[in-house]
């Protein structure tokens, strides 16, 4: 899919949004999964949706159409924080102990998700779309895809072998270096 | 001697829960014969902590494949013409006019706006949300069929017709209903199987009919929309 032109897009040309939500969608809405599911998972896709139109509201502030894709998963991100902050303020308030829009026997016992800091809850939306333009620019194939395949689908060494077809000695490599490329990336930041 | 790298890969393998019995000793000793490397180890369970915060978003970041509902795409429209419709900031207005002219434009301008938001607010559509397809799996190769997609643009005017080629990207679409208690209503026309699928869906509840196309799309397409008028009522 090319990319949508950004002086079209300031312009407010309709063809040229239309490119562009396809192109947003879908890291809008998986900004906003990683952050709601499984506890408010209805309300992903309006989340999603709002961090597009508030998108739409920045746009004539960018410089660059490389800026687009992460603003717009920073923005879902920080709303759907927000949203779950909010939900789970009115449970306690209510004085309710059970878990939020989970369906009975779906998951036997839910944390409260933002209970702890995430360092990315501290940053405002341009900080943390900023942080995540370097971290795609940064993290060389096939760096990001081992980081993710080692520390969020819990594969261990060998089946990352096969996954990616790399050397066995090369897997450790990739992932310090990938490390050490997050941590100067979002560590400086979180610094200041 | 102990290299990093192998410092490094046991401690991965410990942090993750992945090590064997003989890669915790090997660590395990390690650690008894440096001291100092406990620090590490724990400098780098914090930077694991961080990698998995900040993972998911730039994974999301990269995501791919999530298809834009149609209704969602008519409302984000709506917010770029309000938001960007507007002339550029910036641009000077016109100074020339003397100041009772300005007065009269400024009257009628005024006139105009609250008129359009009276007739925005009584002409809101009180219908059921419509988001229409057309499943056409050799039409990438033969090319669409222009004259079948005017007859359902026709029918319903105010939705954007989605066109697939793939029947599990139109599955996904079936399966996205937008939240709230509002009907919604989605009309499939299936050029293969001849046949206009009509799913109305409210609250949790999704009912479905099927119309064969018997004579013409444009009869079928008006069974289906008597249909979804009668549910309606």
């Amino acid at each position: 899919m090319n990319p949508p032109d950004l002086r079209r897009l300031q312009q407010g040309d309709k063809e040229a949004w239309d490119v562009a939500f396809d192109c947003l969608w879908p890291a809008a809405f998986a900004a906003a999964r990683s952050v709601l599911h499984p506890v408010l998972t209805n309300e992903v896709e309006d989340v999603a949706i709002e961090a597009l139109e508030a998108l739409a509201e920045k746009v004539r502030s960018l410089k660059s159409v490389e800026d687009l894709k992460p603003l717009a998963a920073a923005i879902a991100h920080n709303r759907a924080v927000s949203l779950l902050r909010e939900r789970f303020a009115q449970k306690r308030d209510a004085g309710k102990t059970e878990s939020l829009d989970v369906p009975a026997g779906e998951s036997g016992h839910i944390d409260e998700p933002v209970s702890e800091a995430s360092p990315l809850d501290k940053l405002e939306q341009k900080e943390l779309a900023e942080l995540l333009r370097r971290s795609l620019a940064e993290l060389k194939p096939p760096q990001g895809e081992i980081l993710s395949d080692f520390f969020l689908q819990d594969l261990c060494y060998e089946e990352i072998v096969q996954k990616r077809g790399v050397p066995i000695g090369s897997v450790g490599v990739y992932l310090k270096r990938g490390l050490e490329t997050l941590l100067k990336i979002w560590c400086r930041e979180e610094n200041k | 001697m102990m290299n990093d790298q192998r410092f490094f890969d046991l401690a991965m393998k410990v942090i993750a829960r992945q090590a064997t019995d003989a890669e915790r000793a090997e660590l395990d000793a390690l650690l008894a014969s440096k001291p100092e490397l406990r620090t590490q180890l724990a400098r780098l369970q914090a930077d694991v902590r961080l990698a998995k915060d900040v993972l998911p978003l730039v994974k999301a970041t990269k995501a791919t494949g999530e298809i834009l509902p149609a209704y969602a795409r008519e409302r984000l429209q709506t917010k770029v013409r309000q938001t960007l419709g507007r002339p550029a900031a910036g641009q000077k207005p016109d100074r020339s006019l003397a100041w009772g002219w300005r007065w009269i434009l400024g009257l009628a301008a005024a006139t105009a706006a609250v008129v359009l938001i009276m007739a925005m607010i009584f002409h809101t559509p009180r219908g059921p949300i419509v988001q229409v397809a057309m499943l056409d799996t050799v039409g990438a190769v033969r090319g669409p069929d222009t004259n079948q997609l005017e007859i359902l643009k026709q029918q319903w005017k105010d939705s954007t017709i989605q066109n697939f080629d793939k029947t599990d990207l139109l599955q996904n679409w079936e399966q996205n209903w937008p939240a709230g208690n509002k009907m919604t209503v989605k009309v499939i026309y299936d050029r293969a199987a001849g046949e206009v699928r009509v799913l109305l869906h409210k609250g949790d509840k999704t009912e479905q009919k099927t119309f064969l196309v018997e004579q013409d799309l444009a009869d079928t397409i008006k069974r289906a929309s008597d249909f979804i008028q009668a549910r309606q009522e």
